[in-house]
C-alpha cells in the first residue's frame, strides 16, 4: 500500500511539472495583461486537434506538425490580443471575461464543426518504465521534462533578456513603465503570443497522454485557473508550487480513493487554502 | 531645447492647465512651484506624453513632440523621475536601473552608463541585488534619479523630489540635483518646497490653479513681495 502511494505522488510529481506549464501562461498572461484568459484550455484542445489533423490527416512527422501548432497557437495568441483583448483593455472587467469566456464558444465549436464529437488521439505507445519499485508512464515523464525544461527556458527569456525584464516591469506598473520607453502595447502581443505558443508546447507534451475532445479544453482551464489562484495570482513561483500540490493531491487521493473523489478532495484543499489565504500561497499584491 | 506654447489640459471635463506657456534652455535649471493641486505634476505628465493636451504645442530640440507616445518621447531625450520614485519594487535595484535604459539609442549604452551611475551613487552599487521595494525612501529617490540617467537624457524632469522624505534626506537630494546639474543636463523641477528649489534654479515659474502666475529669473523671484511672502516665507 504503502509503496503504491509513493508511486502515486511520483505520478503526480510528474503531472505537476506539466500542470506548471500549463498554469505558467494563465499566470503570466494575468500579470501582466490583468486579465483573466478564459479561453485558455481551449487553446491547449485547438493545439491538440491541429497535431493531430497535421499528423493523421495530412501525414506530416509528429515533430514537424507539434512545431507547427506552436507557431499556430503563437500566432493565435496575437490575434487573441488584437482582436478581443486590445479593444477591451479599458472596459469593464465583467466585459472582458464574457468576451474571453466568448471565445470558449468559438472555439469549441469550431472544433466540433471541423472534427465532429469523436475522441481523436495519434496512437502513439511509450513503454512504461519500471524503476526500482516505481511503475512510470514513458509519456509522462516525457512531458514532465519537456515542461521543465520550457519553464528553465521562460525563466531565462524572464530574466536575462531585455524583452523579458520589460515583461516583468509592466506586469508591476504599466504607467511608469512608458516612462522607461516600453510601449506596453508591444508587450501585451508579445506576452499573448508567448502564452499562445505555451498551450502549443502543452499540447505537443499532450499528444501521447490523452485523446482530444471539443470539450478537452474546459477542465484544463478550470484545473490552470485553480493553480494560479492557490498559488496567487500573477506569482510564478506560486504558481509553480501549486502545480505540484495539486498534481500530487489528485494523484495520491486517486490511489486512495476514486478518481473523483480525488478531483472533490484537490478543491476542499484548495478552498481550504483561500479560506486561510485568500491572496494564495506567494499572493502579495492585491489585486 | 523645451519650449511650452499655450498647453491645456483635462481630466475628462475637468480642466487642470490652462494656457501654460515656459521653456527650459540648455544647460538650464527650471523650477515651477506652487501649492497641491497646481498642476504641476500634471504638465509633467503632458511634457512627458502620459496625458494629450487638448491645446497647444510642445517643442523639443526644435522638434514637435506633442502628438508623441511616452516611449519614443523617452527616446528623444527627455526623462521623468515621479513622485515618490515610482520604482519596480518586485525588480532589483539593477534590474530598475536597467529597464531606465530600454530605449534603443539608450541599451548600447548601458555599461557605460551603469559605471557613471555608480560612480554618482556608490550605495545603489552595494544594492544591486536587493529589490528596489526593501530601500529606504533617500535610497529609492536616488534609485529613481539614477534609472532616469540611464536612458542618457538630455532634459531630465523631477516631480517633487522631496516629497516624503526627511528634512535631512531632502538636503541631501537636492545635492544629488546639483550634481547632475553641474554636469550639464538640462532640469525643469517641480517643487513645493520653493526655497530649497529656488537655490539650483536658473529660471523659475509660479503655477497656481493650474495657470501661470509669475516667471522670471531667481532675482525677480527673490525680489518679488508676494512670492517672498507667499513661497519663501520672508
Amino acid at each position: 500500500m504503502l509503496e503504491q502511494i509513493l508511486n502515486a505522488a511520483l505520478n503526480g510529481i510528474l503531472l505537476g511539472g506539466v500542470l506548471a506549464l500549463l498554469a505558467f501562461g494563465l499566470n503570466l498572461i494575468f500579470g501582466v495583461v490583468k486579465i483573466i484568459h478564459m479561453a485558455y484550455g481551449q487553446f491547449v484542445m485547438l493545439g491538440l486537434y491541429l497535431i493531430y489533423a497535421l499528423t493523421m490527416q495530412l501525414h506530416l512527422p509528429l515533430v514537424l506538425s507539434a512545431s507547427i501548432a506552436v507557431f499556430a497557437m503563437a500566432i493565435l495568441g496575437l490575434l487573441t490580443q488584437l482582436l478581443v483583448i486590445g479593444p477591451l483593455l479599458g472596459a469593464p472587467r465583467l466585459n472582458q471575461l464574457l468576451a474571453l469566456a466568448g471565445l470558449i464558444i468559438v472555439f469549441e465549436n469550431l472544433a466540433m464543426v471541423i472534427w465532429g464529437a469523436d475522441y481523436r488521439g495519434i496512437p502513439l505507445y511509450l513503454p512504461i518504465l519500471k524503476i526500482a519499485n516505481f511503475y512510470i508512464r514513458g509519456s509522462c515523464l516525457f512531458a514532465f521534462l519537456g515542461a521543465l525544461i520550457t519553464l528553465g527556458l521562460l525563466y531565462l527569456f524572464l530574466n536575462k533578456t531585455y524583452i523579458g525584464l520589460a515583461i516583468r516591469a509592466t506586469a508591476q506598473d504599466t504607467e511608469i513603465v512608458k516612462l522607461m520607453g516600453v510601449n506596453p502595447r508591444s508587450v501585451y502581443f508579445i506576452t499573448l503570443a508567448a502564452g499562445g505558443a505555451l498551450t502549443g508546447i502543452v499540447a505537443a507534451f499532450f499528444t501521447p497522454i490523452y485523446t482530444v475532445h471539443p470539450h478537452f479544453g474546459s477542465s484544463f482551464t478550470i484545473m490552470a485557473f485553480i493553480i494560479v489562484v492557490l498559488g496567487g495570482m500573477g506569482n510564478l513561483l506560486g504558481g509553480f508550487i501549486g502545480a505540484f500540490i495539486i498534481g500530487v493531491v489528485t494523484s495520491v487521493s486517486a490511489v486512495l480513493t476514486t478518481t473523483e473523489v480525488a478531483d472533490i478532495i484537490a478543491l476542499v484543499i484548495f478552498i481550504l487554502v483561500m479560506l486561510v489565504r485568500p491572496q494564495g500561497l506567494l499572493g502579495t499584491r492585491g489585486i | 531645447m523645451l519650449k511650452i506654447e499655450g498647453i491645456g489640459a483635462a481630466y475628462g471635463e475637468f480642466r487642470v492647465l490652462h494656457e501654460i506657456s515656459l521653456e527650459v534652455r540648455s544647460g538650464e535649471t527650471a523650477i515651477a512651484v506652487g501649492p497641491n493641486g497646481a498642476g504641476k505634476t500634471t504638465l509633467l505628465k503632458v511634457i512627458s506624453g502620459l496625458l494629450k493636451p487638448s491645446s497647444g504645442i510642445i517643442y523639443f530640440d526644435g522638434e514637435r513632440i506633442d502628438d508623441r507616445e511616452p516611449h519614443e518621447i523617452v527616446g528623444l531625450g527627455i526623462s521623468l523621475v515621479p513622485e515618490r520614485g515610482r520604482l519596480f519594487p518586485y525588480l532589483s535595484v539593477l534590474d530598475n536601473l536597467k529597464i531606465g535604459s530600454f530605449s534603443k539609442k539608450a541599451r548600447k549604452d548601458f555599461r557605460k552608463a551603469l559605471d557613471e551611475t555608480f560612480g554618482l551613487f556608490p550605495i545603489l552599487k552595494d544594492r544591486k541585488k536587493q529589490l528596489a521595494g526593501s530601500l529606504s525612501g533617500g535610497e529609492r529617490q536616488m534609485l529613481a534619479i539614477a534609472r532616469s540617467l540611464m536612458s542618457r537624457p538630455k532634459l531630465v524632469m523631477l516631480d517633487e523630489p522631496s516629497s516624503g522624505l526627511a528634512p535631512k534626506i531632502i538636503s541631501r537630494v537636492f545635492e544629488f540635483v546639483r550634481n547632475i546639474k553641474s554636469q550639464g543636463y538640462s532640469i525643469l523641477m517641480v517643487e513645493q518646497n520653493a526655497r530649497k528649489a529656488l537655490e539650483l534654479a536658473d529660471r523659475a515659474y509660479i503655477l497656481e490653479s493650474g495657470k501661470l502666475q509669475f516667471h522670471g529669473g531667481k532675482e525677480d523671484f527673490i525680489r518679488n513681495p508676494y512670492i517672498k511672502k507667499a513661497y519663501l516665507g520672508i
